[in-house]
């Protein structure tokens, strides 16, 4: 024993301290490992948005681009996996439902921190779900969390344990939890007992006073040009062997309201990252020698929809006279049925969209795995069947090949687009020189967004329209407010009080039960068959889906952008540079 | 005299501006669609949220409520708040109008400084082919929107890599481009009507010539309709580079104001139109007391 | 008049050409503008020559169509088209035979003939110049005149409410009127009513300038001298002011019709031009917005070509015209 030195024993002493400081942080921490690749720590990525975020408040934030700097800052207590699209655990290591489903007990994990330090537990859970549900903030997430019309009961059973109760069952209840992030109570809860939660965490907040659990926080806002996130140390992923995500650094937003003016600065090494590319520029990115062995990736459809449709609800008649007797036409189904096979999906593809696109039949794109109908009829652009179905329907053409209604009169209508999206205003040019193949003489009105909106939703003064929409989920629970008769986006005739037609009657009711069924199989056939009844009685004529086209530097490593949003940043934790930055590859690089 | 004069004035730009946001109100109001008319098409949220939002943002008040409110807000300070960011309005056009009087500034001086003595120049050297040659190219110029040369630059400057976001050397350039032209025509076009008057003959058998007799004699003379323009060229100084600041994304007005207008965030867009009036009503008043100051010839009413 | 002849006679005529043609579209152009051929999107222009690909010489021009060589016919019936929207007629000028057309400038996205859409696209743009620009400088020498002539209050409330209209935001004016005209307003009627608009919100800067000039005007000696004659305020106004605003009216009116027509070309990048499938020369480089057409389809530019033409042919017109009377053409030989 006197062998023993004494460094052997200040030897021992510093391995014994440095496992239990080491040991002390595992023990206490329960961190998520991940499957992602390992990778080199360090530089900053540059990612250009459209507009700047309005606010960093994650309870009432409305618009896009706050949303996609807000989730890299927060995180949720189940996640939707981008790439499989399934539910995985996330702030929640694990969570029991009951056999009624509707009951969630949660677990989360132990030993998480803020990122200001502060440790996390199920009170900030609870006082989330407060915040979220509370009237007087009116969330827009609210209306998420209370399915079948009730709020979800929120009830802290322990400090890591806290459980959910729905008053119905609610079918995928835990896609609820993805996107609702976690409030820092501590921060948070003086701002909403004085009322003015909805004031708090504004662009000129200090970053001090913000604090969440996800990747980054912020470090910087520089007004119009970008917001800095730096990485959140207290983060509570790690990589395959145990580093502790996220790689980088920092986390540059820049605003850049043109998209040729992002992609050229892409092309001159400022930009890093391209979330969303239109076609036309994707290929000249595969054509330019500086971006050719880039990761410029097609991924196939999303899940935007685009689709014409009629004005189908009941107008009234002083009003509006002209549009309400073109009505008798519109409502006819032989009619719509017509127009759906006189349209070409594939110039739309191929002209519009460059072939980067899917033809639609139905409103479920390809890109959805889990939900679509492949029974649906696809039948290529025919105008002898169109022709067949309009003399079926009652219409005649004149002896100048114009096509005339039952009462004689000419076929004339008009097509809303919106200004701001060229590619929609293409479709209703092609459209429109398709219906005049068949005698139908129609004008494409461009308007801008706001009035095209108040025309459809509110005084409901237009005839045809060609609109877009994006389902928020793989799941169709985010679609009922479009195809239940009574919601806010039934665009053809919203807001019904009761169901103007009887296959509108039934699809509201087969939404209704899909929405409470928890049994997948039963789910996808009472889907189904939703897509059916819409497939043959054609509300919305849908046409194509564009695909998801993104851009990223070669050395960006464990890229794996996805379908659903955020397309190219929902894994950010997990990019890294395969080359040290600093060192740059493109010699025009600047970075302040 | 003067200072009853431009006492007068400022009472004028004081109804000005009031009549400018009146008429901006009523504008706003007509046209159609408001904030939260995207909302409705957003699935996630009920008919009951967005009609709660709506009081909250008050947009159910009437036309005068919002203006009394405004106006309430003016006093304050604030001009209104903003629904996006839900952040007085002063607040988020403060730093924006320091980086848009930037731009306009420099490519103010920058193209005066340039037009005038091209234009003198032009002007006498009025038969010569360098004039048509300057000519045709200021024509050409002219002949191409703010938008197409503001995407030429950006090609071009990209091609050869001197791009670099936070400077405005390529913007400043862009706007010069843009108002040269008119200056240039202006300035010879005068220099070319005073340099026919019996006085610029006498001047000349007076032995004085070239420069002197160019920028001495005939350029002051021909400052009256020079004066206005510089007046409105001040004017413009906040609303001549939204376009511009948009595509080539400086962080000015510009991006801001569009967006505003796109989302009808109600009190966003009136501020830029107030400030932007501002700087109109401030510019014509430059124009004439500048003109009061070079020519002789025009009284004042008392 | 000589003198203004002789350095007129390059604008004046290129510009009389230009109108003929452009009122002769429809015989000129060998396609219906509004034709769409889907399987020839964003082809290249076609080449006239007159030796086949056998290096046989013709005398008619040949143009290749999808690898064969095909004889150019002129006074050929095609497309049915409105001259001066009165006659109906069906003889072009030349074509080719059915079924293939001919794209001497290329074809746009949708398979359009360009040089067809470039001269009836010339209606509609040279139509919102002069429509524009006539509103906007006779209201502007109206009211700039009664402002610098009469003074006073009269001019007090001219100048603001000409300030007015300038801090007026024209973009959400003119989105504002495009909401509310009725959806079955033809394309063309809807352009034509946004100009109008354009127009007479844009009487401010002609009618400042004006008044510069009638301010000053209106102080010369043989004014003064005139109204101790005892003549009337009108005859002040119009014999004695009215004249000497000429040169501004007249630099402002020529420098207007080509603004106004670019102002078409700015509305068409930001949505709100001509509808479709109307042709007008904005609506035609309204794609140019995407610079990437420019890499992949250039001859889209063409059609810039023509408007910078038709704006340089109206600058040297307004130069002419601002050129000094022969009275004054003495001095010029010595200064």
């Amino acid at each position: 024993m006197k062998r023993r030195s004494k460094t052997h024993w200040a030897g021992i002493a510093i391995i014994v301290c440095a496992c239990a400081s080491g040991w002390a942080i595992d023990l206490q921490e329960e961190l998520l490992t991940t499957n992602a690749a390992p990778g080199r720590y360090g530089g900053t990525l540059v990612v250009l948005q459209r507009a700047e975020p309005k606010t960093l408040n994650p309870v009432t934030a409305l618009d896009a681009p706050s949303r996609e700097v807000i989730r890299r800052m927060t995180a949720d207590l189940v996640s939707i996996n981008r790439a499989t699209q399934q539910t995985e655990p996330g702030l929640a290591k694990s969570w029991t439902i009951s056999e009624d489903g509707r009951v969630f007990l949660l677990e989360l994990r132990r030993g998480l921190h803020f990122s200001d330090g502060h440790p996390m537990d199920t009170d900030d859970v609870a006082f989330t779900f407060q915040v979220y549900l509370d009237e007087k903030v009116r969330s827009p997430q609210r209306d998420l969390l209370m399915p079948g019309g009730q709020p979800v009961a929120v009830e802290k059973l322990d400090s890591y344990r806290v459980r959910f109760r729905l008053a119905q069952p609610y079918a995928a209840a835990e896609r609820i939890f993805d996107s609702v992030a976690i409030l820092p109570r501590h921060l948070l809860e003086p701002a909403w007992r004085a009322g003015k939660l909805a004031e708090a965490w504004n662009l000129n907040t200090a970053p001090s006073a913000i604090a969440g659990l996800g990747p980054f926080r912020l470090k910087e806002y520089q007004p119009g040009e970008r917001i800095v996130l730096e990485k959140n140390p207290y983060y509570w992923k790690t990589s395959r062997e145990g580093n502790r995500l996220p790689y980088l650094d920092r986390l540059e937003f820049r605003f850049v309201p043109a998209e040729d003016t992002q992609v050229l600065r892409f092309i001159s090494g400022e930009a890093d990252v391209l979330n969303r590319v239109s076609a036309r520029n994707f290929e000249m990115l595969r054509q330019d020698a500086r971006t050719k062995y880039d990761q410029l990736q097609d991924l196939g459809p999303g899940l935007e929809y685009n689709f014409l449709f009629f004005n189908l609800g009941s107008l009234d008649g002083q009003r509006y006279p002209e549009i309400a007797s073109r009505q008798a036409s519109f409502r006819n189904l032989g009619f719509r049925q017509a127009i759906a096979a006189a349209v070409d999906r594939d110039a739309i593809v191929k002209l519009v969209y460059g072939g980067r696109a899917t033809p639609l039949w139905g409103h479920v794109t390809p890109g959805n795995r889990l939900w679509g109908n492949a029974a649906l009829p696809k039948q290529p652009q025919s105008f002898d069947r169109a022709r067949q179905l309009l003399r079926a329907a009652g219409f005649r053409w004149n002896s100048e090949q114009q096509l005339l209604d039952a009462s004689l009169k000419r076929v004339e209508f008009s097509i809303l687009v919106s200004s701001s999206s060229p590619e929609r205003v293409k479709m209703a040019t092609l459209i429109q020189d398709d219906l005049k193949t068949l005698g139908i003489q129609a004008q494409v009105v461009s308007l801008e967004f706001r009035a095209l909106l108040d025309r459809v939703l509110n005084s409901r003064e237009y005839e045809a329209c060609i609109l877009g929409l994006v389902s928020g989920d793989t799941d169709p629970n985010p679609e009922m407010n479009v195809w239940l008769s009574s919601g806010g986006s039934h665009l053809w005739n919203p807001g019904q009080k009761e169901p103007m037609t009887a296959w509108e009657g039934e699809v509201d009711k087969l939404m209704r039960q899909q929405m409470t069924t928890l049994d997948y199989a039963r789910r996808k056939s009472l889907y189904d068959r939703v897509q059916q009844i819409a497939a043959e009685n054609l509300p919305l004529i849908c046409l194509a889906s564009p695909n998801i086209l993104v851009a990223a530097r070669k050395d960006l490593g464990n890229f794996q952008p996805a379908i659903l949003d955020h397309y190219t940043l929902w894994n950010v934790e997990q990019l890294y540079w395969r080359t040290p930055r600093g060192v740059s590859s493109s010699p025009k690089e600047s970075r302040p | 005299m003067l200072s009853r004069y431009l006492l007068r004035r400022f009472a004028h730009i004081a109804f000005l501006l009031a009549g400018i946001s009146a008429l901006s109100f009523a504008l706003l109001e007509l046209a159609p669609g408001d904030f939260l008319g995207e909302a409705k098409l957003n699935p996630q949220l009920s008919a009951q949220t967005i009609a709660a939002l709506r009081e909250q943002y008050g947009l159910n008040k009437s036309l005068l409520q919002k203006y009394i409110y405004w106006l309430g807000s003016v006093a304050k300070g604030d001009f209104g708040v903003s629904f996006a960011y839900n952040l007085p309005v002063s607040t988020l056009l403060w730093p924006r109008m320091l980086k848009t009087l930037e731009l306009t500034v420099s490519s103010l001086t920058l193209s005066w400084l340039i037009a005038v003595p091209l234009g003198v120049w032009s002007a006498a050297n009025r038969r010569g082919w360098l004039d048509r040659v300057v000519s045709f190219a200021v024509s050409a110029l002219l002949a191409i929107p703010d938008l197409v040369l503001a995407c030429i630059a950006l090609l071009v400057a990209v091609r050869s890599g001197i791009f670099h976001s936070g400077d405005p050397v390529l913007p400043v350039t862009v706007l010069v481009l843009g108002a040269l032209p008119i200056l240039v025509r202006h300035t010879r076009a005068a220099l070319l009507s005073v340099s026919a008057e019996p006085f610029a003959r006498a001047a000349l058998a007076n032995g004085i010539h070239g420069f002197e007799l160019w920028f001495r004699w005939l350029l002051p003379a021909a400052a009256n309709p020079l004066a206005s323009l510089f007046g409105l060229s001040v004017a413009g100084l906040i609303s001549s580079s939204l376009l511009v600041e948009t595509i080539l994304g400086w962080p000015g007005l510009g991006p801001l104001f569009l967006e505003a207008i796109g989302a009808r965030d109600f009190y966003l867009v009136i501020g830029p139109v107030i400030l932007s009036a501002a700087f109109l009503a401030g510019g014509t008043l430059l124009g004439d007391i500048l003109l009061y100051m070079v020519d002789p010839r025009i009284r004042l009413e008392s | 008049m000589k003198q203004f002849w002789h350095s007129a006679r390059l604008p004046i005529s290129l510009l009389v050409a230009l109108h003929l043609a452009v009122v002769l579209a429809g015989f000129l152009s060998p396609e219906d503008p509004a034709k769409q051929n889907r399987k020839s999107a964003l082809l290249a222009p076609m080449n006239i020559h007159f030796v086949d690909s056998r290096s046989k010489l013709h005398l008619r021009p040949l143009v290749t169509v999808e690898g064969e060589d095909r004889p150019l016919r002129f006074f050929v019936s095609g497309s049915q088209y409105r001259l001066l929207g009165l006659f109906r007629l069906r003889t072009h000028l030349f074509g080719l035979d059915e079924p293939s057309g001919i794209h001497l400038l290329g074809t746009d996205e949708f398979g359009r003939d360009q040089f067809s859409r470039v001269l009836w696209g010339g209606q509609i743009s040279l139509a919102t110049g002069w429509l524009a620009a006539v509103i906007s400088v006779g209201l502007g020498m109206l009211l700039g005149l009664a402002a610098g002539f009469w003074g006073g209050w009269r001019d007090s409330v001219i100048m603001r409410g000409a300030e007015l209209f300038l801090a007026l935001p024209w973009l959400y004016l003119l989105l504002a009127v495009r909401a509310f005209l009725p959806l079955s307003l033809s394309p063309s009627a809807t352009a034509l009513m946004l100009i109008a608009v354009i127009g007479v919100v844009g009487w401010a800067r002609p009618a400042r300038l004006v008044r510069g000039v009638a301010l000053s005007a209106k102080e010369r000696d043989y004014v003064y001298a005139a109204r101790g004659f005892g003549a009337s305020a009108w005859y002040l106004a119009t014999r004695h002011c009215l004249p000497e605003t000429y040169s501004v009216a007249a630099t402002q009116a020529a420098l207007l019709i080509p603004q106004y027509i670019l102002a078409e070309v700015t509305l068409s990048f930001i949505g709100l031009g001509v509808g479709e499938p109307v042709a007008s020369w904005g609506n035609l480089l309204a794609p140019l917005r995407q610079f990437s057409i420019i890499t992949s389809a250039w001859w889209m530019a063409l059609p810039a070509l023509i408007v910078v033409l038709t704006s340089w042919c109206f600058l040297r017109l307004e130069d002419a015209l601002s050129s000094p009377s022969p009275r004054k053409h003495e001095c010029e030989k010595m200064v």
